[in-house]
């Protein structure tokens, strides 16, 4: 991990260097002992602040985005012949380059204003599953050596396997490694452990009483306290505006109500469909805890299932509600 | 507002129909004086694509016990592929309001072509039918 580092760092460097992008993308330290943050780098000297391991936990994809439409309506005022183009490197994971390939394919901006520094994935550790298994205390050092993780708090030192504190999302991802990439670092990671299970928790679901399912739905939805922390880190959510800051028409009451809350939560999770690649970042931002991803995989699975489709898995296949085939099923269509 | 008790509720029904087919299919049921529940009210659209799966949300959150969205058959839009794209979207839509507990039949998806008025009006009974098995909306729904 520490030789994936280095690399980094060497690519974006060079990257900045001979001024194929403008802005690289990656993770830094954060202020806490062991936490990672997004950074931004323009002069290749800071390049050593770059990081890579098990940290390194949100989708950065949102930040390209970000990064390309800032700059285009920082120009609206130039005259056209003298516009510029900003391109952007990214360090990026499976999860990370399957976002770009759905902004890619949505025609959001060029393939060439995003280089890709793909990077093997083992897997980021969650926060809240840490958290826990400390049971909530103060962690004041955190080491990673391969899969061994030691981990110490006020109260004392505890060594943990970093299996047991992955995001779940990565237990069960297929698409560990880049799906494209401009210059790819080390060498392709093994498959995750889970891949298998991936849908485990959704067929259980599915198997449980409507009433049931409707309950533990109103149960995770009354913690959302819609700080709209997961739409903010949604790659996939990047409307200029989103419905629940429209005032023509007003989709939801921006109030406490709780149907409100169950409708934002619904319809935001209703446009992930063909569109969510299972990164994690809604669920490991979510102040709450809210269980989001229990919902976003169905929609994922019936995704996979209906309609063949994997989001973002390559720019060839196009998103399936973009696309229709005469042939679709229709089983769920009411005949009289 | 009276409460809503078993006894004086009627289930109501909204119905998104497309301007070139269902809406068509209804008239022709009106002329030929074919006798259905009153319960469903009809909103016209141009086509079932343009049915956002918003509006189905947004109308059971607003108190409807049951939503229709009814366009032309696949294969006969009058705009080519409204309706397959529009079959795509319910396909997910029904999957997932279901999924987080919303019975099934609340929100129902069918095809009634304009020559089709009898049909219309079996569908209109046979929605209503189902939706006041399942009594008034509970879930979803905004208490004001």
């Amino acid at each position: 991990m520490e030789n994936i580092e280095k690399q980094v760092r060497e690519q974006a460097k060079k990257l900045l260097a001979d001024g194929t992008v403008d802005i690289v993308v990656g993770y830094e330290k954060g202020t806490l002992p062991f936490q990672t943050i997004p950074c931004f780098i323009t002069n290749p000297d800071d390049a050593e602040r770059l990081v890579w391991n098990r940290f390194c936990s949100v989708n950065l994809a949102k930040y390209v985005h970000d990064i390309i439409f800032a700059h285009k309506a920082s120009q609206v005022r130039t005259k056209p012949e003298e516009r510029t183009k900003k391109t952007v490197g990214i360090v990026a994971r499976g999860c990370t380059t399957r976002s770009l390939v759905i902004h890619l394919q949505e025609k959001q901006y060029d393939r060439d204003q995003v280089v890709i520094i793909g990077v093997p994935c083992t897997g980021y550790i969650a926060n809240k599953k840490l958290s826990m298994a400390v049971n909530g205390a103060e962690i004041t050092t955190c080491t990673v050596a391969g899969d061994a993780l030691s981990v110490e708090t006020k109260g004392g030192k505890r060594d943990i396997t970093v299996n047991e504190v992955l995001a779940d999302s990565c237990l069960t991802c297929r698409f560990n490694n880049p799906v494209i990439s401009d210059v790819m670092i080390g060498d392709a990671a093994p498959p995750m452990p889970d891949g298998e299970k991936e849908y485990n928790a959704v067929d259980a679901f599915e198997e449980l009483p409507i009433d049931e399912r409707w309950a533990y739905f109103t149960k995770e939805m009354a913690k959302c306290i819609r700080c709209y922390a997961c739409r903010n880190t949604c790659p996939s959510c990047y409307c200029k505006v989103c419905f629940v800051e429209q005032s023509q028409p007003r989709w939801v009451g921006a109030g406490i109500d709780e149907s409100d809350t169950q409708v934002f939560q619904f319809m935001r999770m209703f446009h992930m469909v063909g569109r969510c690649v299972d990164c994690g970042s809604c669920v490991e931002v979510c102040p709450m805890g809210v269980d989001l991803r229990k919902f976003l995989k169905k929609l994922d699975k019936d995704d996979l299932q209906l309609f063949n489709h994997r989001a973002g898995e390559s720019l060839e296949s196009a998103p399936s509600l973009s696309v229709h085939r005469e042939n679709d099923k229709e089983e769920f269509i009411f005949e009289p | 507002m009276t409460e809503k008790t078993n006894e004086n509720w009627e289930p109501k029904i909204i119905a998104f129909v497309c301007n070139w087919c269902t809406y068509a299919g209804a008239d022709l049921a009106g002329i030929s004086r074919l006798q259905y529940p009153p319960n469903v009210r009809l909103v016209r659209l141009p086509c079932s694509g343009r049915v956002n799966p918003f509006y189905v949300v947004k109308a059971l959150q607003e108190g409807m016990d049951g939503v229709l969205v009814s366009g032309c058959h696949p294969g006969e839009c009058h705009y080519i592929s409204g309706n397959l794209s529009a079959r795509r979207k319910f396909a997910m839509l029904k999957n997932f309001l279901s999924y987080v507990g919303i019975e099934p039949d609340r929100a129902i998806f069918t095809w009634v072509s304009a020559s089709e008025g009898e049909k219309f009006s079996q569908v209109i009974k046979g929605v209503t039918e189902k939706v006041r098995a399942l009594g008034p909306a509970q879930k979803l729904v905004k208490k004001l």
